[in-house]
């Protein structure tokens, strides 16, 4: 039984009787039941006022902002639109998974605006990112341990709930980290992040900064999970103690050296399986395990274990975001806190903004 | 064979078959690069299972409980649709056909389908749509999907769509109805899609079974076609169209501790009740080797199912000696022949304890009857189902334990669903409302 065709609704002819109506989508009326779409064209870019630039990414530009009506600080993210395929998939995902994102350690999205030719993202104001922080804040960029116990915590708490909710972050580096004036630490930038399914799919290994890019992937793996962000959480980690990268490669084989040379060159024996992914050579230079330890003296015995459980190089080993947060370098935490925020108030009583006192050292 | 070769002190050997040891070398050299090639797929397959097992570990209850929430929030609605002026229920599966061509075209991943198709019907159920737009709609649903989905690379382009269409549209009206379809469903994009869903179902499964997967997609896909489920979570159709591709295929079915058993059995069998006539697109898609040819598959078992419903008419079901056995579970599809629990029934058949499908019962019924004659399928009827529904109390009280009873009524439901094939023409009377 072939269904009845009937050459008017042949969908190569539906459009037929169409005259090229350029206007057409401010025709459209709503529907009966159609409830006012949330983010329609309420807010005109004009309602913000654009202040200094305050950085420039891959696929946009950020700006703080002043929202006009309620003097609120934002972050305006321009992206530009290419005439040509329209919105950029990058903005497609970072919009969607930010709306599904909403948690304390995830910077929020507050608004979509579209001009002829750009698209802009109002987020949530955030001070600088930790970057910068460790610039300005740090002892030649070093961060005090107590510091980086609440930031790391805040780190894996935003990883967690991306990962509990099916989105890998995929670019997380200090710049991509925002620190506010209440210490708080918040994940930024969604640009390179996507939903994943159980089980993994293949996905594109040109993801995450290199010198927080995994070793699955630096190897040629497709088929990374969560775990890719946990390594990048783990250099993060010690670059937070020492204020330099802990892996500062130049090149795909450069970073693995320098991964290797620290961790110690895998083997099949360490890590079976490894002689078979894409970019393994048989002569990779073998370098002992080295202790980390040495290079990060700062480090205390218990965070050095939570350091090195986040540093595996066979995914299969990296502690999971959920688990980490268990991790008994966290039980002092809210102590640690409560040290944090005496300090915070001294600082703002003797003026914030200007000669920032130094950091104790612990 | 090479220890002799090697040791053979002629001269003469080396150069005489110089030629001959090159080209067998190289070709045993390229079919162990072949098969080494072959052993690194293999075994990096391996590691990502692994990994990806100890991430399901980790995270399947969480990202399920998120897919279930995001799936409830990104439905259609389709008593919106139904009052769309221009466009009607019947344009859309032309629509579909179209679009199914153009994502298989694109070599876009399984669930840009779904998740296009969903944008679609969520657009169409917040906007008022001129039939000459309908396609412009279903493009940009389809662009999106894919940058939400795949790769860069694959993508389809504006040019690419605009030359699908016939160059109807211009350039510019792509990217504006993509704009404007991204704007009126607030940028929500991230629909979990069936596929999704019937990854995790298949989970708790021990082996691989391509077979079994693939008949689930074809259901599945055959279901975008209809109303009903439009507007069905995807997790319920995904459950749901697992549990009758098993039935169809003869596999067991799942333990009912597993999240894929808990499938709802009107589903199933609203399910199994549009497989007769896939759309042509579809049935061609799957019909491939790369889909198992399960469309060929379901083909040849509706047309068993036929002839056995009609042996069944001719001859009433007799006492058979088997050793009547309760239900386990561990059965799939068992025919009423086969069913030595109908026979165990004091009052001959069990009604399942659902109505609606006796409704679609009477319903085909009769619509069969002004058919009779057109189709030979529709004299198929099985005497089964002339039986009238009678209440399910009485067998409760043969069961122990609820539980036992549940799988059994479950069991009854696609057993009459089952037997509900051989009436094809309840797909026509339903496209009628179209």
């Amino acid at each position: 039984m072939e269904r009845p065709r009937d050459p008017a609704v042949h969908p190569l002819k539906i459009a037929s009787s169409l005259v090229s109506p350029r206007s057409f989508l401010y025709s459209h009326k709503p529907g009966p039941s159609q409830a006012p779409p949330k983010m329609d064209k309420s807010q005109q870019p004009s309602s913000f006022q654009q202040l200094e630039k305050l950085g420039e990414g891959t696929y946009a530009t950020v700006f703080k902002g002043r929202n006009r009506q309620t003097g609120e600080m934002v972050a305006l993210k321009e992206i530009h639109l290419d005439s040509e395929e329209g919105t950029p998939s990058t903005a497609i995902r970072e919009i969607s998974l930010m709306k599904e994102l909403k948690h304390e350690s995830i910077v929020s999205l507050y608004d979509v605006i579209h001009t002829e030719n750009k698209l802009m993202l109002v987020f949530e104001f955030m001070d600088r990112d930790l970057k910068r922080y460790m610039d300005t804040r740090g002892d030649r960029g070093q961060l005090d341990p107590a510091t980086v116990k609440s930031f790391m915590h805040q780190l894996l708490k935003g990883i967690a709930f991306c990962h509990d909710n099916r989105v890998l972050h995929r670019d997380l580096k200090p710049q991509n980290l925002l620190i506010n004036k209440k210490g708080q630490l918040k994940l930024g930038d969604f640009g390179l992040a996507r939903a994943f399914g159980i089980p993994v799919n293949t996905f594109s290994n040109e993801v995450v900064t290199l010198w927080y890019r995994a070793p699955d992937v630096l190897l040629g793996s497709r088929t990374y999970n969560t775990s890719i962000d946990i390594w990048s959480a783990g250099c993060i980690m010690a670059e937070m103690y020492t204020g330099r990268p802990l892996f500062p490669g130049t090149t795909n084989e450069d970073q693995l050296i320098k991964i290797f040379r620290l961790m110690g060159t895998p083997s099949e024996r360490s890590w079976p399986g490894i002689s078979q992914l894409p970019e393994y050579k048989s002569n990779f230079h073998i370098y002992a395990t080295q202790d980390l330890s040495l290079i990060i003296p700062q480090i205390d015995p218990i965070g050095m274990d939570l350091l090195n459980r986040m540093l595996q190089l066979r995914p299969e080993m990296r502690i999971g975001a959920n688990e980490a947060l268990q991790h008994p370098w966290f039980h002092d935490l809210p102590q640690i806190q409560a040290k944090l925020q005496q300090q915070h108030q001294q600082q703002q009583m003797a003026g914030y903004g200007g000669m920032i006192p130094p950091q104790p050292a612990y | 064979m090479d220890y002799h070769r090697n040791y053979r002190p002629c001269s003469t050997f080396f150069v005489e078959d110089e030629y001959g040891m090159d080209t067998r070398m190289r070709q045993e050299r390229q079919a162990k690069e072949e098969h080494q090639k072959l052993v690194s797929r293999e075994r990096q397959r391996a590691m990502a299972e692994e990994l990806s097992h100890i991430t399901s570990d980790e995270l399947r209850d969480d990202v399920l409980a998120h897919m279930m929430e995001m799936d409830s929030q990104t439905l259609p609605d389709v008593e919106s649709i139904d009052i769309q002026t221009e466009i009607q229920w019947f344009m859309r599966p032309y629509l579909l056909d179209f679009l199914i061509e153009a994502h298989t075209a694109f070599q876009l991943l399984p669930s840009t389908l779904f998740l296009a198709i969903n944008l679609l019907d969520r657009y169409c159920s917040k906007r008022v749509v001129y039939k000459r737009h309908y396609q412009l709609v279903g493009c940009a649903a389809l662009l999106i999907a894919a940058k939400y989905n795949d790769k860069k690379d694959r993508v389809p382009t504006i040019k690419e769509l605009k030359s699908m269409c016939c160059s109807l549209y211009d350039d510019d009206m792509f990217t504006q109805m993509e704009w404007h379809v991204l704007q009126t469903l607030g940028w929500t994009i991230g629909h979990p899609t069936v596929d999704a869903f019937l990854q995790h179902a298949l989970l708790d499964d021990v082996y691989d079974d391509p077979e079994e997967e693939h008949m689930a997609l074809y259901i599945l896909e055959i279901a975008l076609f209809h109303r009903d489920f439009v507007a069905k979570p995807s997790c319920e159709l995904a459950r749901a169209a697992l549990a009758l591709a098993r039935c169809i295929l003869n596999r067991p079915q799942p333990r009912h501790t597993h999240w894929a058993s808990q499938y709802d059995s009107m589903t199933l069998v609203a399910l199994s009740q549009q497989l007769h006539q896939p759309s042509t697109v579809v049935s061609r898609k799957y019909a491939s080797a790369h889909y198992s040819r399960v469309s060929k598959i379901m083909e040849h078992f509706l047309n068993r199912q036929a002839s056995l419903a009609s042996y069944a008419r001719c001859t009433p079901p007799v006492e058979t000696p088997v050793e009547s056995r309760p239900y386990n579970g561990e059965m799939g599809l068992a025919t009423p022949q086969k069913s030595s629990q109908l026979t165990a029934i004091p009052h001959g058949y069990l009604t399942p304890p659902i109505t609606p499908e006796n409704e679609a019962l009477v319903h085909a019924h009769s619509h069969a009857q002004s058919h009779l004659g057109n189709h030979d399928t529709t004299r198929g009827i099985p005497t089964v189902n002339g039986c009238s529904p009678s209440p399910a109390p009485s067998a409760e009280m043969q069961y122990m334990n609820s539980e036992a009873y549940q799988q059994e009524a479950m069991y009854m439901a696609q057993q009459a669903a089952l037997q509900h094939f051989p009436v094809a023409p309840t797909h026509m009377a339903m496209d009628q409302t179209y």
